[in-house]
């Protein structure tokens, strides 16, 4: 009887469910199984002579030390931020906020190629000011210093967004009894507030190490030139010299990965539980710290890190992008946008990536809202146990490393798909599939908090009119949900616009995404060309970003961080 | 004098009534290639323009990584293009040893130095690529010699491309150690001046032209092109002469449509192609076509010799002895 009632339900839960296992959970268990058995046999000779070699504990090594590093200045950086804005009465607060988070949400890749620009003597900004160092200066960026100094930038917002969610619940009370005990405000921060924020901390470096543990771009634009090798890009390199016959040895690097981000995770829930953290709830009055007369001092001194840290590395990357040729220097006179036309108009390959990266990404953006919509309806409205069940499986593809991902397609889409006789290997396919795994959960999130934002009640009323589950969904969930499955699509497409990590591994014909096309021209030389593309691309984020800034602020979604 | 202008008209005979066969071609044709993109881009146009009916897909990337997808397609059982126009000889070679390769031996080859061809029309050298030695114009010296590059003076500031990663490094570290005036205690010598090889061509260039290393072996047309457009580098033919990889086209034995493979063939062999080829910036093959600005003329630049067949045989143990060297 029950089964006949939600008959459409069902339906729908077996459709979906089918979809996310196969598209995320599918990839992961075959790349398991090529590492464990090898073209289906047991055979631990790859793994040995793999794990065995020379080049895998050097990339291990180092990948780690990048790692380590960087979520080390992710931390430092992240926390002071987050306490100067979530504590201090700072003022122009959402811009400085705004321009600490952006980083993060530019692509690695321009983040790389913008930090190449600004050092060196070849570095047109410094040349237009004067400034370069001497022909015959080496440039510091690339180096295994300046990986770690980018990875840290990169994800110091992730420790300040969750360290700041921690600021927010922070009981005041607690400080000012301090105070009443005699503490400075130096001793009550590191005495009171620090331990309190330990938690947030801990989770946005966990976050950071992961991140940093599969970060392709950087690590290949300045690692290849500095010939120190982090794994993805000792992956990348094996697969591109080699191709999918040495897979197996790929799939156990690929695992190694993975296991090195999962023990990352572990180490952050350790940590967390050891610590026994008292729950912070209901702050009636948040922690504050008036900065009196040193207020403008702190306030330049947070200016000058944004521009530092983000103005001028993209002031670089523009000034590159208008010269005639690398290593001019650039004036009024020799500035130019040939480079732009020649992008834009004349060369087909960088023409065609973007229109492969526009389909890839708005195709991935729409399929994934379609299937968020019904999927978080089922996990929050319904509460259903087996839709809920998936939700760690919507979000393994984007915490394990985007290169895992990838390696794993490869194994699936390789041969021939069953019944259909053809390999999608190759095509735009490959890549569009595992856009849908890996940015599934971005799609799915601002979804999920919508519809616990909202009372079920009206659903459960459309119910009792006897409204089966197409028409609930058309006529109830989709309007109220538009303005988030709008949100979490832009995520989508945003992130996947600019993606480079996964389709290096997995561009072929014809198939060149943007990130690739950027990734190639500048290791073919042709720089300032790489350096147009990638102005282009970060204007097309900036406006995405202004698109989601206005459903934000009307819907109040808070999927950008500043607006929260 | 009057036999050379007579050749030349022959020549131009030769290669009118060469292009008919290529007339009827239609379809389409994938072209896997290591020339840089906007070149490819030109190359497929003009010959697009002489072929409106042949829609040609490309792909470029450096002739490893190329010849790597390619491999995989082999294994795949599905080679994807019609022709190859790669770097060198030495992997058209072991195409053609291999049995990948479609001998073309109608192609339009008259005038053109016998030496560029494989003898059995299964590949066709289409330009001179050579190896020579750039500097930035801020550099104290300005060498004359490929030993000016192991002197005190260049210690730590010049840039190589890797054998393991440039096709044509590959070939000019076979010219100079099979050459008994440099030989592997040359390439020694560089590494004992702190010359650490790494990458293609494009990484070399843009660290020279940024001056981030002072000097660089590179292939000629990158500095010689971009200091037209005034990047402050200078390309030098070394006097003890250059290598030089020939950009040789083939059709492949799975070609499915050879008709049009054959007509690009014939399209790059001929005065026009020759020409595009001028035009962009290349040493032409055919020696009655004029080298682009910035260049000498072909009968003035001295190539060391190079024997592909050799150069196959011996390359993997090249290749381990350069990565012992380097310590790469």
């Amino acid at each position: 009887m029950r089964l006949l009632r939600s008959g459409g339900e069902g339906l729908l839960l077996a459709l979906l469910a089918s979809l996310v296992l196969l598209l995320a959970l599918w990839p992961m268990l075959r790349l398991a199984q090529e590492a464990i058995l090898p073209g289906g046999t047991l055979d631990p000779t790859i793994a040995i002579d793999v794990l065995g070699a020379r080049s895998t504990w050097n990339a291990t090594f180092n990948s780690l030390d990048a790692a380590l590093w960087s979520s080390a200045i992710a931390l430092v950086l992240g926390t002071a931020f987050a306490l100067l804005v979530g504590a201090t009465d700072v003022r122009f607060k959402t811009l400085l906020v705004f321009g600490f988070v952006l980083p993060l949400l530019i692509p690695p890749p321009i983040t790389a190629l913008a930090w190449t620009q600004l050092f060196g003597p070849g570095s047109a900004l410094l040349g237009a000011l004067g400034l370069a160092p001497p022909a015959g200066s080496p440039n510091p960026i690339y180096s295994r210093e300046g990986i770690i100094l980018l990875l840290g930038i990169q994800h110091a917002p992730l420790v300040f967004i969750t360290v700041r969610a921690g600021l927010r619940q922070l009981p005041g009370e607690l400080v000012e009894t301090a105070h009443v005990f005699g503490a400075s405000t130096g001793q009550a921060l590191r005495r009171v507030v620090l331990p309190l924020l330990a938690p947030g901390m801990i989770a946005g470096t966990a976050l950071a190490f992961v991140s940093a543990i599969g970060n392709f771009g950087i690590a290949a634009f300045l690692g290849i030139p500095a010939r120190h090798t982090l794994l993805p890009v000792l992956i990348y390199q094996r697969l591109a010299s080699f191709g999918p016959q040495v897979i197996a040895e790929i799939a156990v690097l690929s695992v190694l990965v993975g296991v090195i981000a999962i023990a990352g995770v572990l180490v952050q829930t350790w940590l967390l539980r050891r610590r026994d953290v008292a729950s912070l709830e209901g702050a009636n009055r948040p922690y504050r710290v008036e900065l009196g007369p040193t207020r403008p001092l702190v306030e330049a001194t947070a200016a000058l890190a944004i521009v530092l840290l983000l103005v001028l590395p993209l002031l670089a990357l523009v000034a590159t992008s208008l010269v005639p040729a690398y290593g001019v220097r650039l004036s009024v006179e020799t500035a130019t946008l040939a480079n732009y036309v020649e992008v834009l108009l004349n060369q087909d390959v960088t023409r065609r990536a973007f229109a492969n990266s526009t389909l890839l990404s708005a195709g991935a953006a729409f399929t994934l809202m379609l299937m968020a919509l019904p999927l978080a309806y089922l996990m929050a409205w319904r509460r259903n146990p087996v839709a809920r069940a998936l939700r760690p499986v919507v979000d393994l593809p984007y915490a394990l490393p985007g290169v895992v991902l990838a390696v794993a397609c490869i194994l699936i889409f390789l041969r021939p798909l069953p019944g259909l006789g053809f390999s999608i290997y190759g095509t735009l396919w490959i890549i569009f599939a595992a856009y849908l795994a890996r940015f599934m959960t971005l799609a799915l999130t601002p979804v999920l908090a919508g519809f616990q934002q909202i009372d079920k009640a009206v659903d459960e009323a459309a119910q009792v009119d006897g409204a089966g589950i197409v028409d609930r969904l058309r006529r109830v969930v989709m309007p109220l949900m538009a303005a988030p499955a709008a949100a979490g699509g832009l995520l989508v497409f945003m992130t996947a616009y600019n993606e480079l990590t996964v389709s290096a591994l997995l561009w072929s014909s014809g198939t060149e995404t943007l990130g690739v096309v950027v990734f190639n021209l500048e290791d073919g030389g042709y720089t300032v060309l790489a350096a147009s593309v990638a102005v282009v691309c970060l204007v097309a984020v900036l406006a995405i970003i202004g698109l989601l800034q206005a459903l934000d602020s009307r819907y109040r979604l808070g999927v950008l961080p500043w607006t929260t | 004098m009057p036999t050379k202008r007579l050749l030349a008209s022959l020549t131009g005979i030769a290669l009118v009534l060469g292009a008919p066969a290529a007339m009827a071609a239609s379809g389409k044709l994938v072209l896997y290639t290591s020339q840089p993109n906007a070149d490819a881009q030109a190359t497929v146009d003009a010959f697009t323009a002489a072929h409106p009916d042949v829609e040609v897909e490309w792909v470029r990337d450096g002739t490893t990584k190329i010849m790597a997808k390619l491999r995989a397609e082999f294994a795949a059982g599905d080679p994807r293009p019609d022709v190859l126009l790669i770097a060198d000889t030495v992997t058209m070679e072991s195409l053609e040893q291999e049995g990948r390769l479609m001998a073309y031996t109608d192609a339009p080859t008259a005038g053109f130095d016998a030496a560029l061809f494989d003898a059995e029309g299964y590949y066709f050298s289409t330009k001179l690529i050579t190896t020579g030695i750039v500097y930035n114009n801020d550099a104290p010296m300005q060498p004359r010699s490929w030993n000016d590059l192991v002197r005190d003076e260049a210690k730590g500031q010049v840039a190589m491309p890797s054998p393991l990663t440039s096709g044509a490094a590959a070939i000019h570290m076979e010219t100079l150690t099979s050459n008994p005036d440099f030989g592997w205690a040359y390439y020694e010598a560089l590494a004992a001046n702190d010359i650490q090889p790494q990458g293609g061509n494009g990484g070399v260039f843009r660290a020279v032209a940024s001056g981030e290393k002072l000097y660089g072996v590179v292939i000629d047309f990158l500095p010689i092109r971009e200091a037209k457009n005034g990047s402050p580098v200078t390309f030098v033919f070394p006097e003890e002469g250059v290598s030089a990889v020939t950009e040789p086209v083939a059709i492949l034995s799975t070609a499915e449509n050879p008709d049009a493979a054959k007509a690009f063939v014939d399209f790059l062999l001929s005065v026009e192609g020759q020409e595009l080829a001028a035009s962009q910036g290349y040493l032409p093959a055919h020696p009655d076509v004029a080298p682009p600005e910035g260049f000498p003329p072909l009968a003035e630049i001295s190539l060391m010799s190079f024997d592909a067949t050799a150069a196959l045989e011996g390359d993997q143990a090249n290749k381990e002895r350069f990565v012992e060297i380097f310590g790469q």
